[in-house]
Parts: C-alpha cells; sequence; structure tokens
C-alpha cells in the first residue's frame, strides 16, 4: 500500500532574496516528497517570480499542491497561475508547522467565494476577495479593495477617509464606486474582457485605468 | 431521522416567478416515476398549491392539527386523485399567521421522512419568517428563477442565506423562457443568469401559455399533456434531479423553427 504523500512546507520568507533560486534548489534535493507546499512569508510577488518556483519544482519532479503567504498580491498571483494560495497571519512559519490562522490579528482581511446581493462585508485593513461581488452586495475596507472576479456591487475603499485607497478587480463594473468620501456611478459602456482596471482618486475624482503590472 | 428522504425546498425570493407551479408538477412526475413523493405547502399565508393540485375541496385538517395532536398524520395528509403515489399536506390555517416556529416545521418533516421517498417544501416569497422556516426543515435547495434582473436579484441573496445556512446542494431552475426573445437578445441569456448565480443549472422551462390553463383546471401540465414544451421541462427537471443526464435544451435552437433546424441538418451532413 501507499503511504499517502506527505506535504512539506518550504520556507522562502526567511532567505535573502538574490539567493533564492539556490535554496530552493537545495531544499528540494533534500526532499523526499513530492508533494509541496510553499510559504512566501510577506514577500509580495508577481506571476513572473512565481512561475519561476513553479518551474524550478518541476525540474526536480516535484508538485505544488498549494502556497501560503501574508501578502495580498502574492495570493492574487499564485490564484492567477491556477494554484491554491492560503492566507496567513503569522509573520513567520516553522518549517513543519500547519500554519495556525488563530495567532496575531492581522487587519487585511480575506473572503474567497462569490459576495452575493445582501451580503455586506467590512475590513478594518486591506480587503481581498477572491471571487464575483454580485450586484446589491457591498464590500468596504479602510484600505484597498482588490477583487480576483468581478465587481458589480458596490465597493467602498478607505471608508474611514483614507483618500489614497484604490480598488481594483478584473471586471470593474460596479453599481457605484466610493473612494474616502467621493461618490462615483459605475461605468455604462461595457469593458474590454480579461482587463484588470484599478479605481483610484485622480484630482478630485474618481478614475478607472487599466492596471498593467499586475 | 431516516436517512434516504430527500427534502427539497423549492424557493425563489421573488413572489410569482413559478414555485408553486414547479412543486406542483416536479411532485407530479416524481410519483409518476413510483417514488412516495410529499408536498408541503409551507406558504400557508397565501396558500395556493392545494389549489394548482385540484385538492382545495378535500383539505381537512392541517400540519397545525398534526402538531397540536387533534388529529394523525394520515388524516391530514391529502392523496392525489390521479396519482396515489403523491400527497399534499398544508402547512397552517390562513387565519393563524404567526404560529409557525423553525421547530415546528423540523418537526413536520421528521415525521413525513418517514413515510414518503421525496418531500418537497414549497417556500413562501420573501426572506422573512416564512422562508426561514421552511428552510430550517430542509436539506436541499432548488432555487427557481426568471430570466429577469429582479428576480435574479432576489434569487443571489436567497442563495446567499442558503448557503450561510449550509443547505447543500442548491440547484438552480430558470423558469419561464422565451427562446425567441432570448436569440434576439432581448431578455437575459442563460450565461446571464448562470455568471451572476453561479449555481449548477437543473434545467430551464419554457414559456407555456398551457401552465395557466392547466392551474386554473387544477391539474398539473405533467399530469395529461406530455405533448407541451413546459411538461417536457418539467419531467427533464424530475429525471434530472435522480441523477439522470439529460442534456439541457438550447433555447436558440427551439427559436429557429422548422426551416433553420432543417437547414442545419443539411448543413452538418455535407461537411
Amino acid at each position: 500500500m501507499i503511504s499517502k504523500p506527505k506535504i512539506i512546507i518550504v520556507n522562502l520568507s526567511d532567505t535573502e532574496y538574490k539567493n533564492w533560486k539556490s535554496f530552493l534548489k537545495n531544499e528540494l534535493k533534500n526532499i523526499q516528497s513530492y508533494h509541496l507546499a510553499i510559504d512566501l512569508g510577506d514577500l509580495d510577488l508577481n506571476c513572473k517570480f512565481i512561475s519561476e518556483i513553479i518551474d524550478i519544482s518541476n525540474m526536480y519532479d516535484c508538485e505544488i499542491n498549494s502556497f501560503y503567504s501574508t501578502s495580498v498580491k502574492t495570493m492574487v498571483s499564485c490564484h492567477s497561475l491556477g494554484y491554491t494560495a492560503n492566507f496567513i497571519r503569522k509573520k513567520s512559519l516553522n518549517n513543519t508547522q500547519i500554519p495556525n490562522n488563530n495567532s496575531d490579528f492581522s487587519k487585511t482581511h480575506f473572503h474567497q467565494g462569490t459576495v452575493r446581493s445582501g451580503e455586506y462585508i467590512d475590513s478594518p485593513g486591506d480587503l481581498l476577495i477572491l471571487g464575483d461581488v454580485n450586484p446589491g452586495a457591498v464590500v468596504r475596507a479602510e484600505g484597498d479593495v482588490i477583487i480576483w472576479g468581478r465587481l458589480l456591487g458596490i465597493a467602498h475603499a478607505g471608508s474611514k477617509g483614507n483618500s489614497k485607497a484604490k480598488v481594483s478587480a478584473i471586471q470593474l463594473r460596479p453599481v457605484q464606486l466610493r473612494i474616502a468620501n467621493k461618490v462615483a456611478r459605475g461605468p455604462q459602456e461595457k469593458p474590454q474582457p480579461s482587463l484588470v482596471e484599478e479605481a483610484k482618486i485622480d484630482s478630485g475624482k474618481i478614475v478607472i485605468t487599466p492596471l498593467e503590472n499586475f | 431521522m431516516t436517512t434516504d428522504t430527500r427534502v427539497i425546498l423549492i424557493c425563489s425570493g421573488k413572489g410569482g416567478v413559478g414555485k408553486t407551479t414547479l412543486t406542483a408538477n416536479l411532485g407530479i412526475s416524481l410519483a409518476r416515476q413510483g417514488f412516495k413523493t410529499a408536498v408541503l405547502d409551507a406558504d400557508f399565508g397565501l396558500r395556493n398549491l392545494d389549489l394548482l393540485l385540484g385538492l382545495e375541496n378535500r383539505i381537512v385538517y392541517t400540519a397545525q392539527e398534526v402538531l397540536e395532536e387533534e388529529c394523525r398524520l394520515d388524516q391530514a395528509l391529502v392523496k392525489h386523485k390521479q396519482e396515489s403515489n403523491l400527497s399534499l399536506l398544508p402547512a397552517g390555517n390562513p387565519r393563524m399567521l404567526d404560529w409557525l416556529k423553525p421547530d415546528d416545521m423540523k418537526c413536520i418533516v421528521n415525521m413525513l421522512s418517514e413515510q414518503f421517498n421525496y418531500v418537497l417544501i414549497d417556500c413562501p416569497a420573501g426572506v422573512e419568517d416564512g422562508f426561514k422556516n421552511a428552510m430550517a426543515a430542509s436539506q436541499e435547495a432548488i432555487v427557481v428563477t426568471n430570466p429577469e434582473v429582479s428576480a435574479v436579484r432576489d434569487a443571489d441573496r436567497v442563495i446567499g442565506l442558503l448557503n450561510t445556512n449550509a443547505i447543500k446542494p442548491v440547484q438552480l431552475v430558470l423558469n419561464r423562457v422565451r427562446p425567441k426573445m432570448m436569440a434576439s437578445q432581448e431578455m437575459l441569456s442563460i450565461t446571464d443568469v448562470t455568471d451572476i448565480l453561479a449555481l449548477p443549472l437543473l434545467g430551464l422551462v419554457l414559456e407555456d401559455e398551457q401552465v395557466i390553463v392547466s392551474t386554473n383546471r387544477g391539474e398539473p401540465l405533467t399530469l395529461n399533456s406530455v405533448n407541451s414544451p413546459a411538461a417536457k421541462c418539467y419531467l427533464n427537471i424530475a429525471k434530472r434531479l435522480q441523477g439522470e443526464d439529460i442534456p439541457l435544451i438550447d433555447p436558440v435552437e427551439e427559436s429557429a423553427g422548422f426551416g433553420a433546424k432543417f437547414r442545419k441538418l443539411m448543413q452538418t451532413k455535407i461537411f
């Protein structure tokens, strides 16, 4: 009988940024398991970086099951490449320890799944949603609102008056957008498909621009 | 508690989208296939499932009397005239609006589960007490909606509530589909609806004037007129509910008419 594959957590967050490739290769050489969970700590990583990690793992015949991260940007990158990313609130993680969500409270709020009509989410920090925000739903954060999905409802970023806050979504088609104390109606025309857009305050008005370096 | 009885809530949020019609027709279809089926009218303020089934004049007791032990359950159950596998249980008297509690509903459904394979609960419109009572007793749900913005919005709200109450699986029935309007994009398309609601589609029901006729007569469509398009849809839904794999109808093709279908057939043969 074949035993269930063990998941090993490779911690990349404590290594020096430039040496991470050799560090990862070293770790992978010593690993018996073929199923990996990689902890990326609080690094902000883009899709290119994540796919490099995936390529290196494939070189060693290892399969990545999931990523762990405390960074919202990294989470989005992992998801966009089709991997599960788990949001953790603890800063550092031991190699063998299972992440414990109840430790250190972080202000970033993470929601997975569709936010449906009548539902309301409020976050004291940033808000990351993996899923659609349907018409009739309201999402609100004191910091940024990032939606890995379609925004069709109402989003309010910088709810306590932070006018630098932003709202971004894969399809930005809200009923209403609010940033700090500004309110705007959503765009009427149909958006271009698969274009990540971002809304922010520019000279006193809420403007929507395509987001390129995502 | 018993086991393989499926307790299915039929709800929509918005009124008038076809919950009761679906309950009646699904009840008849399931009974036809040999399952012992109970339909429970949880909409006791404005009950009309009995009208659709043509059983209004046979109701003597309701679930209320059963709970107060004024009668036995089998006295309150109304057997359908033609389909002996189907029974109706009205939840209560329209005059008593606020006696029912979620626990009462659970109690009734547990009693029904001992005798029946399927218990279909016809949920009242809205998301208030009536809906919460009905939801408390259910395991799975069918959400009925029309291809209209308001109906879809309300369905979305209801699905959110079902999810928070851990009711699984939730499936979708898209009612009153008009193929011609869908083809000309005057109506929300199927993908428009499923994109927002993000639920598996259990079936489509085509708009059919016969539904009105059958409602007024108190004879559900699935009972007699098998040729009506809506009746076929209801039968397919009943089959899919048991896990049969029946392809969904394509409303665009339905609207195309004979000439277009014939041309399409020709083309597929040539190429």
